[in-house]
């Protein structure tokens, strides 16, 4: 690919995510790299991926937005834009509809609500603590002995209803041994902690109306967080296709328009 | 911090300084002087009556926001957790303990003075927290001094004549208590003096305040929870009307040249809650980054009381003490946010949900949500403490800022 492309990078606390554009705003590359200690590095790793996926040399790169807690660490970014507003912009994209985005990230968890014209309307963040986010699930999981996709297919196999008691990551992995020793199904215990979540996730949701989307990397790697969510919230719960990406998506697309902005402003100042 | 526009600095820090230097060495003078007598008293407790009656007066409060905003609350907090005092509870009144127990203060090094001075009684006024009646008590059983306190009905919609005449009985009860316990005999002659002198500081106060409606803001929030010490500190004295209208004047002429707290001026804020004292300068640097100025807050405003014109002092202390946001009903609260939002032509709002401060934190019986819909403002919540910085995420926090600027950008479009 030869034309001008746009980047969008999120560093996130557990993954960097890329995403490349072509000049009529289509996705043509994207990547996931870990965040590790490095996130200029990882940034730099995940957007040279995307770029070879995408077939596009560096020098086309006609602007680019970094998100993320690890946003200030992009050096090829001319921007940078937070991920509340990189997350709605993205789900947005691909559900135009869409009035709540529920954005599950490795520490913290982000609850956005649109107006009906695709505006931020509110938004909320879990406080400095670790319940409702993927840290909460990685630390059970440690402690259980199995991966994140060994506790989401356990989850998926439940009938049961258990709910946890705790939101709190310590003593929710203590609820856990208590309740194998009760002999409770590993599935049901599973499919409480994503039930923990949506829980966690349902307080901070300050109005139940409009469709629901989730990103992030857990709604991308877990069914059982949208099978939990959808429960909990008593509606249904749009997917995107690449929801790990929506805040790099978003980040793309403000870069895009960024430039769309200005080439139109430059068109009416030649028309005088 | 942004480079290309450069902060215009408030000339009479310089002042404050002498005057804050001036205050506390004299405190420290008073407690060592048999002849002179120390009483603590809460920020907004009837210190007008104990000025008259001839003490020096000492805010705790004043020590508690210095241990955070010297980032040391937070090592200190945990020796008073030990004796029993929640590390939920006000973290003003546990670093205090704490400093105390470890015999550690600020004041110290600021002033080359051996600390908050030794009281030799403790006045306080529930009309904020009943907190302080607990950190009083401690430091009253320490200490051996006896504590004295007003307790004025909370929670207020409209304060009534009653109400006023409750907590005035209450107010006479405590002078009778204090003449007794001391030998002194409170002259109303001085009490109408010094209530007079702290009502036009006051005044003084509101009106420097008031600058900050004009465009730019010559005067933000941050640089307010600074330059209030002298209206809490130094209230009746003559010292405090001076630096007030030396203040004053250096805002007007701040407004007439155009300079702004935050030059660049392109989004006014408003800040309701508690400082978070260990983050200030942060805070303060990152919305002048964001070339948005703090232009109101509820706290600045706390000092800022209805004016006395003459008659019964005691009536007004009664009423302005009783009256104070934080002693309000929320129907109230929310009247006057509206009232601050138009007068100083606010953006959005921001709410500080302080840990350990539920008194003073407005977002726990959904006040934003209120705020946000009856005022059609944006709101933001963001979660921290008055001095515990344990309870605050700078990245979380920061982040929530720059995306409420970016709502803010977005609405403006």
């Amino acid at each position: 690919m030869t034309g001008a492309v746009y980047a969008g990078i999120d560093v996130g606390s557990s993954a960097t995510k890329c995403v490349v554009l072509d000049e009529n705003g289509l996705l043509v590359g994207h990547h996931v790299a870990a965040s590790g200690f490095d996130y200029g590095e990882a940034a730099e790793r995940a957007l040279e991926h995307a770029l070879l996926r995408a077939g596009s040399p560096r020098e086309s790169i006609a602007g680019c937005v970094s998100t993320g807690y690890g946003r200030q660490s992009v050096s090829t970014a001319d921007r940078q834009v937070t991920e509340i507003t990189c997350h709605a912009r993205g789900a947005r994209e691909w559900y135009p509809q869409v009035r709540q985005v529920i954005d599950i990230g490795g520490q913290d968890t982000k609850i956005i609500r649109l107006t009906s014209e695709g505006r931020l309307a509110e938004y909320r963040m879990n406080a400095k603590c670790a319940a409702g986010t993927g840290t909460f699930l990685e630390s059970i999981a440690l402690k259980l002995g199995v991966t994140m996709q060994e506790l989401d297919e356990l989850a998926m196999k439940s009938r049961g209803d258990t709910v946890m008691n705790s939101y709190c990551t310590v003593f929710t992995g203590t609820e856990v041994i208590e309740r194998v020793k009760e002999g409770q199904a590993c599935e049901d215990i599973s499919m409480g902690l994503f039930r923990s979540i949506a829980m966690r996730v349902s307080e901070m949701l300050s109005a139940r109306t409009g469709p629901v989307s989730a990103t992030g990397g857990v709604a991308a790697h877990c069914r059982a967080l949208i099978r939990a969510l959808e429960e909990v919230l008593e509606t249904e719960v749009f997917l995107p296709p690449m929801p790990q990406h929506a805040g790099a998506y978003g980040a793309a697309l403000i870069a895009w328009e960024s430039k769309a902005e200005e080439r139109s402003a430059a068109g009416h100042v030649a028309q005088g | 911090m942004s480079t290309a526009v450069k902060r215009v600095e408030i000339k009479s820090q310089k002042k404050l300084r002498e005057l804050l230097r001036e205050h506390f060495v004299d405190l420290d003078a008073a407690a060592r002087d048999p002849d002179r007598k120390v009483a603590w008293c809460t920020s907004v407790g009837p210190c007008e009556i104990l000025t008259a009656l001839g003490f020096e007066v000492y805010f705790p409060e004043n020590h508690g926001a210095l241990l955070g905003a010297r980032k040391v609350s937070h090592r200190l907090i945990p020796r008073a957790v030990g004796l029993g005092y929640s590390a939920e509870s006000c973290s003003y009144m546990t670093s205090d303990i704490g400093a105390s127990l470890a015999d550690a203060s600020p004041l110290k090094e600021a002033f080359g003075i051996s600390g908050p001075p030794k009281p030799d009684l403790l006045v306080y006024n529930t009309n904020q927290c009943r907190e302080v009646q607990e950190w009083w008590s401690y430091f009253g059983r320490r200490s051996g001094a006896p504590v004295m306190g007003v307790t004025p009905p909370p929670h207020l919609g409209t304060v009534t004549a009653e109400h006023v005449g409750f907590v005035r009985g209450l107010l006479v009860k405590l002078i009778a208590d204090i003449e007794v316990a001391f030998g002194r005999k409170l002259s109303e002659d001085r009490l109408e003096e010094v209530v007079a002198q702290s009502s036009r500081a006051s005044r003084l106060w509101r009106e420097v305040l008031n600058t900050a409606r004009s465009r730019p803001a010559p005067i933000s929030f941050f640089d307010g929870v600074i330059h209030m010490a002298p209206v809490i500190l130094l209230r009746g004295s003559h010292r405090a009307i001076e630096y007030y209208e030396a203040l004053r004047a250096e805002m007007k002429e701040r407004v007439a040249r155009g300079i702004g707290a935050v030059p660049d001026e392109r989004f006014r804020v408003y800040w309701e809650g508690m400082p978070i004292w260990p983050k200030v300068r942060e805070l303060s640097e990152k919305f002048f980054d964001l070339s948005t100025a703090v232009a109101a807050s509820t706290y600045c405003n706390s000092w800022a009381f209805e004016e006395y014109d003459g008659g019964d002092p005691l009536a007004w202390m009664a009423r302005i003490s009783t009256e104070v946001f934080i002693n309000r009903d929320e129907a109230t609260k929310e009247a006057f946010l509206g009232e601050m939002f138009e007068r100083f032509s606010i953006d959005g709002a921001i709410f500080h949900n302080a840990r350990t401060c539920p008194n003073n934190t407005n977002s726990r019986f959904g006040m934003p949500q209120r705020i946000r819909e009856r005022y059609e403002l944006p709101v933001l919540v963001i979660d921290g403490d008055l001095s515990d910085v344990r309870f605050f995420s700078t990245a979380q926090t920061m982040t929530n800022i720059e995306a409420f600027i970016e709502q803010l950008e977005d609405r403006a479009r």
